[in-house]
């Protein structure tokens, strides 16, 4: 049973493995951009956000943020192209795997490059930078991602398979994702929202993912309500993707 | 249950244009088959369906006695696909290409390292097993994926368009693999090479706007086309001048034209002298019938030459 997904994935880590080093350094230079900008640049203006410094604060959030978008970029991009450039999933559909394993291959390659960019990302600051966390916190942090990963890697696989125009792919980037990420709470908590709003923010399964990981790296508290949200969504798109995806093929 | 494909009234629409229209086939197993049409005769569509890409609208098909679309894993496991542009995995090499689609089918890693070493041998591409296939010659790559097609063994191959586009001595490469696997499988193949149809192919099929035209051996087509009266004519001086008249004769049926040398057929045997009086005797320096050839039988059933 998904011996096809495997066989998917581990080609996709083959091609991977090839340009490792290039795609974690072109990954590493734009959360370290903001964190040095403004962690350091803004600091002067910025105080203790919740009681730690600013610097240790977005930390969390940018790593979360490298995280998923390149679940999302990767599903995306990958999955448009083989489909419509070089055709490689036309190839894979004359064999007896089935669209099944085609889907949940592509899923799990996007969410695998999410969570290794992420570790890359969580490296670079922790030893740039010198913010540290207790390590007993990482497992719960680390759920968080993984399932933010899923989500965004599922997001990001529907859009490929749908849009025919990589330009469309780019606006679905611009208009939707950065937005979705940015103001989920990235950069500033949750309790910057005005009051009335905050319950319906924190509803978002994006502020789930934010605020969930933070606090889980920062106070290693682990949200079991949230945590729940980002779990049922992960659930959700996961059966939305791969529905969508045998419909399209089904075309 | 003798037969490798089995169509049955097989019809596929997109939007109001009917590709395939009510198409009914039997191919016998072993035989090399090849389906002739002009573009968007509807050929790319039935190899779409009978590889499961694509469903029908109306109509059942089998592969090997197995439903396309009941028993769609099945088929896959059966069949080898050359489609009609290369689908190769540009980030791969050609070995690792052919190594996955050995995974694809669930071989065992010993089997797919000789099988797929075989292979590569085979199509002339040992040497350059650890390249990626867009450094590759348009030739090259076709090898490829027909070596890609044969990786697991199919019992059917089907092959779209194998050689258009290809120089001749690549096409030729490509024939003689095809010809060497005759005894061992189904062969389905789409071309617009008359020739090679009529040399290597068992039975051919002629279709045009979704619909089967004619069905018969190369020979068995050259008959039907024994009343049709084909000449060849060339001329001396002014071609464009007889161009124009010939074309312009109700007569003749169809019209050739490479260099000075016309290939025509009539419409009956009686129009030979109002042809030789409409061009005069100035300017020929031969006349002679000849032999009709596939083209001139697709010719007079589609009234369309066959283009690449
Ligand atoms: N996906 C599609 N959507 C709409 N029309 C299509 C599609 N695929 C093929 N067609 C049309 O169906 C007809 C048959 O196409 P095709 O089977 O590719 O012909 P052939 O392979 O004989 O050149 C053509 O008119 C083509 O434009
Ligand atoms: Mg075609």
């Amino acid at each position: 049973m998904f011996k096809g997904a495997f066989s998917i994935w581990k080609r996709d880590m083959l091609v991977l493995r090839r340009s490792l080093f290039s795609e974690l350094v072109a990954v590493v230079a734009s959360p370290l951009t903001f964190y040095l900008a403004f962690g350091f640049g803004l600091k002067g203006y910025i105080a203790n956000v919740e009681g730690v410094p600013y610097t240790v604060f977005m930390a969390p959030g940018l790593i979360t943020m490298t995280a998923v978008s390149a679940a999302f970029d990767e599903s995306a991009w990958s999955m448009w192209f083989h489909r419509k450039v070089q055709r490689t999933i036309e190839a894979y559909r004359v064999t007896p795997i089935t669209v099944y394993d085609i889907v949940i291959g592509k899923i799990i390659s996007g969410f695998t490059q999410g969570a290794l960019k992420g570790v890359a990302v969580a490296t670079v600051i922790f030893l740039l930078t010198g913010v540290r966390f207790d390590p007993a916190h990482l497992a719960g942090y680390l759920a968080f991602i993984a399932l933010g990963s899923m989500v965004f890697s599922c997001a990001g696989t529907v859009c490929g398979t749908l849009m025919d125009k990589p330009e469309t792919i780019g606006k679905v980037q611009a208009v939707v994702i950065m937005p979705l990420i940015f103001l989920s709470g990235v950069f500033f908590p949750v309790s910057s929202y005005p009051e009335a709003m905050r319950a319906a923010v924190m509803a978002i399964p994006t502020t789930a993912l934010f605020e969930g990981s933070r606090r889980a790296l920062l106070a290693g508290s682990f949200d079991g309500g949230l945590i729940a949200i980002l779990a049922v969504t992960a659930l959700i798109a996961f059966t939305v993707t791969v529905a969508i995806f045998n419909r399209k093929m089904a075309e | 249950m003798a037969s490798a494909l089995s169509l049955n009234r097989l019809t596929k629409r997109f939007g109001s244009l009917t590709a395939v229209d009510s198409f009914s086939l039997e191919v016998e197993r072993g035989t090399i088959f090849a389906l002739l049409g002009p573009n968007g005769a509807g050929k790319t569509t039935i190899i779409r369906i009978l590889t499961t890409l694509l469903r029908p609208d109306a109509g059942t098909a089998q592969v090997e006695g197995f439903d396309v679309q009941q028993q769609g894993k099945e088929v896959r496991r059966l069949i080898g696909v050359v489609p009609q542009e290369n689908n190769l995995d540009r980030y791969l090499t050609a070995r690792e290409n052919l190594v996955m689609q050995a995974r694809l089918h669930g071989m065992g890693a010993a089997e797919t390292s000789r099988r797929v070493d075989e292979l590569l041998e085979l199509v002339g591409l040992s040497g350059r097993r650890n390249d990626f296939p867009d450094t590759f010659s348009g030739g090259m790559q076709r090898r490829l994926v027909v070596a890609r097609a044969l990786v697991h063994r199919p019992r059917v191959l089907f092959l779209d368009e194998p050689t258009t586009g290809l120089d001749p001595q690549s096409r030729r490469a490509v024939w003689e693999y095809v010809e060497s696997l005759k005894d061992s499988m189904t062969i389905f193949l789409t071309t617009h090479y008359m020739d090679e149809a009529d040399a290597l192919c068992d039975r051919i099929v002629i279709m045009d706007h979704g619909r089967l035209l004619v069905d018969g051996s190369a020979a068995r087509l050259k008959e039907r086309m024994a009343h049709a009266h084909c000449y060849e004519m060339q001329f001396r001086a002014n071609a464009d001048r007889y161009e124009a008249i010939l074309a312009g004769l109700p007569f003749v049926r169809s019209l050739q034209r490479t260099g000075d040398l016309f290939r025509l057929s009539l419409a009956g045997e009686e129009f030979l002298k109002p042809l030789m009086d409409a061009v005069g005797t100035d300017d020929i320096r031969k006349v002679c019938p000849r032999e009709p050839t596939l083209e001139d039988v697709f010719i007079e059933l589609t009234g369309r030459e066959v283009r690449e």
